[in-house]
């Protein structure tokens, strides 16, 4: 039920949002407002900033259009890399799960994907493919890539045996079990990988547009905020990047439910 | 009788099947077995015989490891819908409708979509399923999931069927109900069946023959004709000759040489 999940998410980030508030006002004035950064002092941080500030930030952040052209930047850059790694990711995926039939062939392979640090590959992706946008969107594509081969990988061979076989006796080709009874049976692991190499993807960009950091661009914004530091700038971005996640997911719940009609309790 | 001069359908000769492992499991051994053309043939045996097993090597998933199968024959390798094999386990594919289950060994052959529809119309009004065409098997009961999954089978019209306890997890009324189901299709549409059960009065109320199987390894332990009059009905499980040969087929199968 989509919806009561809806309304109780929606209550969650109320709650959240009004024992931050109390905790913000609480702390006003008792929180020390100047913090050893390692090398030198910073003035007046806000360490719990109270629901003015966050609001001004927030408008600032608003009408210069940097939050706007950041959460559009980004999501298009997580939105080709999500397409292109779980393309790849699920193709490569359905291949060693299906296309070999000793297990013993394959699952060595993808185990070392699974201890793959694919976020420490960005030094290496700078020199690949340089400082644009390429070496960006790659690098989420190979996170997403490594999580849904596994969830491809996986999907495949936890397909129930007695539905291969009834298949096979039916006169069903190798193709035609591929199709019929192997896509649809893994597709539940699958799309599970994809919410969560969804999520990754927006942990991973975070990282990634620090490569030729600039803005706009909310990866650069909570690097910069952090650098400073200003305190309302990184909560208005962490909780975008929350809410993006979000939106995601709910995207994503919505497609799951209609396609898996089939099963005993959707999403 | 006829039956002795027609050839049979299916054999199988001397038969040892072995499960390899670290403590390997002798399933059968040296069983012989044939079942004649259009012949309703039911195997009886108790848990852990091999009764699956043998299915199995007669659908073409398992080679025996000694002896051999003929079927139609030609020996069998692999799978194939001439032998329509329902399995012991609930295999209806829960992403298909009901129609769609029922059409998918037609789809298999390449039957054009019109010519599916027609089978397919005509075997759910056969189960009685016409209402639920489009459901998902999750709206069914486990009853009706293995009639779909007769059915299915049925619909590519194959040479012989392979049914294990297609109705092991019934109560006694639906089972009644399903074996008269069963028995209504086979009777308009005769068939070679092979028809697996640990029930004694199943296997008496649908046979033509019943072999019984030996506690493992499987092996034939005995055989039984059952010449009582179809189409059988409630009266038949009462009648006098009914429980004459229950009483013979109870004996063998109870602990004993
Ligand atoms: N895949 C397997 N690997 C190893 N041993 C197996 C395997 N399948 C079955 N066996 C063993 O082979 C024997 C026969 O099994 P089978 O499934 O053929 O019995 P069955 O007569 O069908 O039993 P049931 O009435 O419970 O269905 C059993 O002792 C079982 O433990
Ligand atoms: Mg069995």
């Amino acid at each position: 039920m989509p919806s009561l999940r809806v309304r109780r998410g929606a209550v969650a980030l109320l709650a959240l949002a009004v024992v931050y508030l109390i905790a913000a006002q609480v702390g006003r004035g008792r929180l020390p407002d100047r913090i050893w950064m390692g090398a030198h002092y910073v003035e007046n941080v806000q360490l719990l900033p109270t629901w003015h500030s966050l609001a001004e930030e927030g408008a600032f952040l608003l009408e210069s259009g940097i939050l706007l052209d950041s959460v559009l930047v980004s999501s298009g850059r997580v939105f080709i890399g999500l397409l292109l790694g779980s393309l790849a990711g699920i193709v490569l995926g359905l291949l060693t799960g299906w296309g070999t039939r000793v297990e013993s062939l394959a699952d060595p392979w993808v185990t070392l994907f699974r201890f793959t640090p694919a976020l420490a590959l960005l030094p290496l992706y700078v020199v690949w493919f340089g400082y644009g946008e390429a070496s960006k969107v790659l690098l989420i594509a190979t996170n997403v890539a490594v999580i849904t081969l596994l969830g491809a990988h996986h999907g495949v061979r936890a397909v129930p045996r007695v539905y291969l076989d009834a298949a096979a006796s039916l006169g069903a080709s190798r193709w035609l079990r591929f199709r019929k009874i192997v896509l649809p049976a893994s597709f539940p692991s699958i799309f599970n990988s994809v919410r969560v190499a969804a999520g990754l993807a927006w942990v991973t960009i975070v990282v990634a547009e620090l490569i030729d950091a600039r803005m706009p661009s909310l990866g650069y914004l909570l690097a910069l905020s952090g650098a400073y530091p200003r305190v309302p700038t990184m909560l208005i971005g962490i909780a975008t990047v929350g809410a993006l996640v979000l939106v995601f997911d709910l995207l994503a719940l919505l497609l799951h439910a209609r396609a898996t009609r089939w099963m005993g309790r959707a999403g | 009788m006829t039956a002795n001069a027609s050839p049979p359908l299916l054999e199988a000769l001397d038969v040892s099947y072995t499960y390899s492992g670290l403590t390997p499991t002798r399933a059968l051994e040296d069983l012989s077995l044939e079942v004649k053309e259009n012949e309703f043939l039911a195997v009886l045996g108790p848990v852990g015989c091999g009764k699956t097993t043998l299915l199995r090597i007669f659908a073409g998933f398992l080679r025996p490891t000694k002896g051999s199968v003929r079927c139609a024959g030609s020996s069998i390798d692999g799978p194939g819908w001439q032998r329509g094999y329902v399995l012991q386990e609930q295999a209806i594919f829960p992403w298909m409708t009901v129609r769609e289950n029922l059409e998918f060994g037609l789809l298999a052959k390449g039957v054009a979509p019109a010519a599916r529809r027609a089978v397919s119309d005509q075997f759910l009004g056969l189960i009685g399923l016409s209402e639920f065409e489009s459901a998902f098997p999750k709206e069914l009961s486990t009853g009706m999931s293995k009639m779909v999954e007769v059915a299915r089978v049925l619909a590519t019209d194959p040479a012989l069927l392979l049914l294990d306890e297609p109705f092991g997890a019934l109560d006694a009324q639906t089972r009644a109900r399903m074996q008269d189901a069963l028995a209504g299709l086979w009777e308009r549409r005769r068939k070679t069946v092979l028809f697996v059960t640990h029930d004694v009065e199943e296997a008496l109320y649908l046979a033509d023959r019943i072999v019984v199987l030996s506690p493992r390894p499987g092996k034939v332990k005995a055989h039984f004709a059952v010449d009582l009059p179809r189409p059988r009905s409630v009266e038949t499980r009462f009648s006098t000759g009914f429980l004459a040969v229950k009483r013979k087929v109870w004996e063998a199968t109870g602990p004993g040489p």
